[in-house]
């Protein structure tokens, strides 16, 4: 049989894994850790994730992370590891490989800790985002069902490296993320953007501060939220997220984002494009409510993107994008928990020398599903997704999924 | 030559593999005079002083918060135990605290029928539960100043963990017999009023047996050395 560089990467990173658990495990203990490795008193510690995702068909492109990747069809593995050579200092770093990419370091950064009674920390290097509250959740572990949020996977027709001449161009790619092609800048076919993404980490600065009931946070990096990692390595962006929990029962938090979205290299396509006219803006709240055996959590986010006007009809104005869901989580039985979530994505309009529409077409999914815990670090985990698009040459779709995840 | 109580074997292989029953050893009527003895000693242990690292966690905004170094004492008991010993106590009760994100104390050893607290200190919620066969829970989120309590009915070995701080774990023992001791800050244990015979006495740690050896409490009682090192 022949493998991707994927499934090489991934065969070795589990491979290692095992090694790495059996030597540290004695064989009288369980034969799967419940918690990190650590090494040398603690200054080292080792975590990991695997998860192997199946699911039915999506000739709707609806679960697609990219062009050739399903969130709902993959395999992925994290190794996450933690050096804390002082108490101050820690360097973590993520490496993760999955279906459709090679292995990636997703997160490495170092983490400065200045006071050690004080949750102040500063982060430099490839760091989580601060925007919105799901992408420090992303993980198949933290995820109660499979599906992800559609404003943190559905593929807009937005590109950062190739703009549309047109209000023409922009409606004629409705309902085509998962292959988008603009005249200006990168002109090859390519798949759009999510609103925000949270399969790569932005380059930058963040800094930290909370006490028991309210957290701030600040970050200045490179990209914006839809694209993090511009190929050019161009754009600043500047985002916070403020969280406050009145009581252990509630957390509410809102968060803003201002950043450059065109990438450098359109410009250089097309010299003489007005200046200006590149920006994603957004905001965002989010909220959590938990009590007993329910876990209630909902984000709205809101994000506008110039684009420069071209040509006749021109885009007027920015194209803009309202998300929202909302999940519940009930535990019914020891290990065992029910899920569900609806989720809904609006797109402004825009005007084409054809009328008026909305620049990409709306969706609406809702997920149900349910997960057992069978072993300290497994989770199986099932789920059925139906969607509802305003657009595009599928309308409706219904699809079922099995995950299952260990993690140590 | 001592008698079997036939009822002394009825147990789950299980449940016995993990040497928490007792197996009647002896199992025949105790001498009218007999005194009790005190088996005691100290257990050394590699790392007597441990805190659960967090899970290393890339996504967070900042370092997780601090905790102070938590005990992870053994348990010694005596697998096999004296005839009488299954005289269950529906009154007892012991506490297991959620402080600082850590479950305190971090290994409570208890007899079969004890209730068990989970108060929970902490401003966060905590979720206790446990997958053990032995006793498998779910008490949800409850926050700072709630208690929800759980009862033991069988022997054997429960792990708890929070759902909410996977950091958090614990073991809870839970015995057919009240012959076990859990060692403590300075490794030092004590388990009084065992009457003579031979037995066998066993030292656990974090979730597996790790010594085992034969120890006899002489006719005249009094105290019984045994020291461990776990390596």
């Amino acid at each position: 049989m022949r493998l991707s560089p994927a499934g090489r990467v991934l065969r070795v990173g589990l491979a290692a894994t095992v090694i790495c658990v059996a030597w540290s495990r004695p064989a009288s203990a369980q034969f799967w850790p419940s918690h990190p490795l650590a090494y040398f008193e603690g200054k080292l510690l080792l975590a990991g994730e695997v998860s192997a995702t199946c699911g039915g068909s999506d000739p709707g492109w609806f679960t697609y992370t990219s062009y050739d990747t399903s969130a709902v069809r993959r395999i992925r593995g994290d190794v996450t590891v933690e050096v804390r050579p002082l108490p101050q200092l820690a360097v973590l770093a993520e490496l993760r490989a999955e279906t459709g990419g090679g292995i990636q370091p997703y997160a490495a950064y170092l983490r400065i800790t200045p006071f050690r009674d004080r949750a102040i920390d500063v982060q430099v290097g490839r760091i989580p985002p601060v925007f919105g509250s799901y992408a420090r959740r992303a993980y198949p572990q933290d995820n109660p069902l499979i599906g992800d949020p559609l404003m943190y996977q559905y593929l807009t027709t937005l590109r950062s490296d190739a703009i549309p001449a047109t209000a023409d161009d922009v409606l004629r790619q409705r309902a085509r993320g998962w292959l988008v092609r603009y005249p200006i800048g990168n002109t090859q076919a390519d798949n759009g953007l999510p609103v925000i993404a949270v399969s790569r980490y932005a380059s930058g600065v963040e800094a930290r501060a909370g006490s028991s009931s309210v957290e701030v946070a600040v970050a200045v990096t490179s990209g914006t939220p839809t694209e993090p990692r511009p190929a050019d390595g161009s754009g600043v962006q500047v985002a916070g997220h403020v969280a406050w929990r009145p009581s252990p029962v509630v957390t509410l938090g809102a968060s803003a984002s201002h950043g450059t979205f065109i990438e450098s290299s359109v410009r250089t396509a097309r010299p003489g494009l007005p200046a200006g006219h590149d920006a994603q803006d957004a905001v965002g709240a989010d909220g959590e409510v938990s009590w007993g055996r329910w876990l209630v959590r909902g984000e709205f986010i809101s994000s506008a993107w110039e684009l420069p006007p071209v040509s006749a009809p021109i885009i007027g104005g920015s194209l803009s994008s309202r998300a929202g869901y909302l999940e519940a989580k009930i535990r019914l039985r020891p290990g065992i928990y029910a899920a569900a979530r609806a989720d809904r994505l609006w797109f402004s309009q825009l005007s084409g020398s054809s009328g008026a529409n909305t620049w990409d077409a709306d969706v609406t999914r809702v997920e149900a599903g349910a997960g057992w815990t069978f072993h300290r670090g497994f989770l199986l985990k099932a789920s059925v997704m139906a969607h509802w698009r305003d657009g595009g040459r599928i309308t409706r779709e219904q699809l079922g999924a099995l995950q299952i995840v260990a993690w140590f | 030559m001592r008698k079997t109580s036939s009822s002394c074997s009825r147990v789950p292989w299980a449940i016995a593999a993990l040497g928490l029953v007792v197996l009647a050893a002896p199992c025949g009527p105790l001498p009218l005079l007999a005194v009790d003895g005190v088996i005691r000693g100290h257990v050394e242990l590699p790392h007597a002083q441990m805190t659960m690292d967090a899970r290393p966690n890339a996504a967070a905004m900042g370092a997780p918060a601090v905790r102070p170094s938590e005990l992870r004492p053994a348990v010694v008991y005596l697998s096999t135990a004296p005839r009488g010993a299954f005289e269950p106590d529906e009154s007892l009760r012991a506490t297991m605290n959620q402080e600082n994100q850590t479950f305190v104390p971090h290994v409570l050893a208890i007899a079969v029928g004890t209730t068990v607290d989970f108060p929970n200190a902490d401003l966060v919620f905590h979720n206790v539960f446990s997958l053990s066969r032995t006793k498998s829970f779910d008490l949800g989120r409850y926050a700072r100043g709630s208690s929800k309590a759980v009862r033991f009915d069988r022997p054997g070995v429960v792990q708890v963990f929070c759902d909410i701080h996977s950091h958090m774990s614990a073991y809870i023992l839970v015995f057919a017999h009240r012959y076990f001791a859990v060692t403590d800050e300075a490794g030092r244990y004590a388990i009084p009023r065992v009457p003579p015979g031979v037995y066998a006495l066993a030292v656990w740690h974090e979730g597996s047996v790790r010594q085992t050896r034969q120890i006899t409490v002489p006719d005249a009682g009094g105290f019984v050395d045994a020291d461990f090192v776990v390596r």
